[in-house]
């Protein structure tokens, strides 16, 4: 399959933070959704991506390009949304497309004004005075508008209300329809995952804990409940981690097989959702610091 | 390229607007028009290139597909653009007004003087934030007024008789080696520039 995004052993350092040895691929034709909690380098990742940073060492390719020679060729190809406004605030939205038009040689004025139809965006108020909510779908609307067939987005739903959350994921969902679009978007609201990501890739302190696909997460890794007289240092050695309390103890397994194979019906198996697996994922590796 | 020196004279649309009209207006008043074109032609150029200093714009234009090199070339080039409207609105104004031809020794010293200050400001700018210009320029300031006041007390009146010869002078090969001298330091200039935002993060 298609890599569309390929990292391979990128470093990148700043003051108290570093992204170590970062490899990651994004496969064309699905959704691939970034996970990891706050500043564990998914913001430094996606500009890396857009090659709004550099790295250190190791390589970023896009679409199979390097940055160095093809800039414009890649960028032509990508549509972005980021968690801020990144307009000029004293504009309005149809002045706003005047500028960014000529940008793009695959501009589609027919889409333009579809998306404006669709999300009733006002076209001659100042981007200022938009909504949270209003601001998203506009950009949304710009990074939809030129046929890209990467769509990258830092934390699109951060802020949205519920019902907007869910209209923007259907409209993502219908974009993914002809199998020739990508999108890969970072969030921390990790229920949006389960309605749309076929991929998910979890980092954690700058490091790629892993790529997966959404329905094998759900067969490899379990959470798992027991009495606590079942722990001992070589069934500890099983889980991610583990939290203990008086009535039992509750852990996260990556092999949900070798568990079963091991406690059989003396615990109690359960799907974990991606908070699960986020939560003791840092726990686990807080532990073994 | 060029969309991004559209992009710039359509937000300073409106300053040039006003600005143009205030222009003319000054020009029958005031025959001094060096300082004046001098000053709008700064205050224009400043402006577009405060407009896009904010980080989400940089974010925003580094994500369009334009390259930083193009970006620093636009503000550079976007700026002859800017001081050439300047010039031509005075000589067209002068003509009209006046009902002088303006000499074109003047409009060059005005564009020379521009380039002079841009080429020094730009890199500045890109280095710290055009917030700080004004700092540096009240510093050269203090500066100007102790060697006036402590070394050389006629600095002011050696300028004036500086740009009064300069203006009479005779021989084009001066005139020549003047702006080949000023395109130098505005191309190392904008080098250098290219080369400070390259390596800027956002």
């Amino acid at each position: 399959m298609e890599n569309v995004i390929e990292l391979q052993h990128v470093q990148k350092s700043f003051d108290g933070f570093q992204l170590k040895d970062l490899s990651l691929s994004v496969k064309k034709g699905f959704v691939t959704g970034f996970i990891g909690g706050n500043g564990v380098g998914k913001s430094t990742t996606i500009k890396l991506i857009m090659n709004l940073l550099q790295p250190e060492s190791g390589t970023v390719s896009i679409f199979g390009l390097n940055y160095k020679e093809h800039e414009k060729e890649i960028k032509q190809r990508i549509g972005f949304v980021f968690d801020e406004n990144v307009f000029y605030e004293n504009l309005t939205l149809a002045e706003m497309k005047k500028i960014i038009k000529p940008s793009y040689k695959n501009w589609d004025d027919n889409l333009f004004a579809q998306f404006v139809k669709t999300f009733e965006l006002p076209l001659n108020k100042k981007i200022k005075s938009f909504s949270k909510g209003m601001m998203m779908k506009a950009s949304l609307t710009i990074a939809l508008s030129h046929h890209a067939e990467l769509i990258i987005m830092d934390e699109p739903t951060s802020g949205l209300d519920p019902i907007f959350r869910r209209e923007l994921l259907d409209i993502l969902h219908n974009l993914m329809q002809d199998g020739e679009k990508t999108i890969f978007f970072s969030t921390h609201i990790t229920t949006d995952l389960d309605r749309i990501a076929d991929y998910i890739t979890f980092i954690h302190k700058g490091e790629h804990m892993f790529t997966k696909e959404f329905y094998k997460i759900e067969e490899e890794f379990a959470i798992v409940k027991g009495g606590i007289e079942l722990l001992d240092r070589d069934t500890e050695q099983e889980f991610v981690s583990i939290r203990k309390s008086n009535h039992g103890f509750e852990a996260l397994t990556a092999n949900k097989g070798r568990i079963e194979n091991i406690f059989g019906e003396m615990v109690l198996v359960e799907k974990p959702t991606l908070e699960d697996i986020m939560f003791y994922t840092k726990k686990g590796a807080e532990q073994y610091v | 390229m060029f969309n991004l020196i559209r992009k710039d004279i359509m937000l300073q649309k409106t300053t040039l607007m006003t600005m143009l009209p205030l222009l003319i207006l000054l020009l029958t008043l005031e025959r001094s028009f060096i300082y004046i074109g001098l000053l709008f032609s700064m205050a224009i150029i400043m402006n577009a290139f405060a407009s896009d200093e904010k980080s989400s714009i940089n974010t925003l234009l580094n994500s369009l597909p334009y390259t930083r090199k193009e970006i620093v070339s636009s503000k550079y080039i976007g700026a002859l653009f800017f001081v050439l409207t300047i010039v031509l609105t005075i000589f067209t104004g002068n003509l009209i007004i006046n009902r002088e031809i303006t000499m074109w020794k003047e409009l060059g010293l005005i564009i020379c003087l521009v380039m002079i200050f841009i080429s020094f400001m730009f890199p500045f700018s890109y280095k710290f934030k055009s917030q700080y210009l004004l700092t540096a320029v009240i510093v050269s300031f203090v500066i100007y007024l102790l060697i006036v006041n402590l070394f050389i007390n006629n600095l002011n009146d050696k300028i004036r008789e500086l740009v009064g010869i300069l203006l009479t002078l005779q021989s084009s090969q001066l005139y020549l080696l003047i702006a080949f001298s000023v395109i130098a330091l505005y191309v190392c200039s904008w080098l250098l520039s290219i080369r400070i935002y390259s390596k800027k993060v956002f």
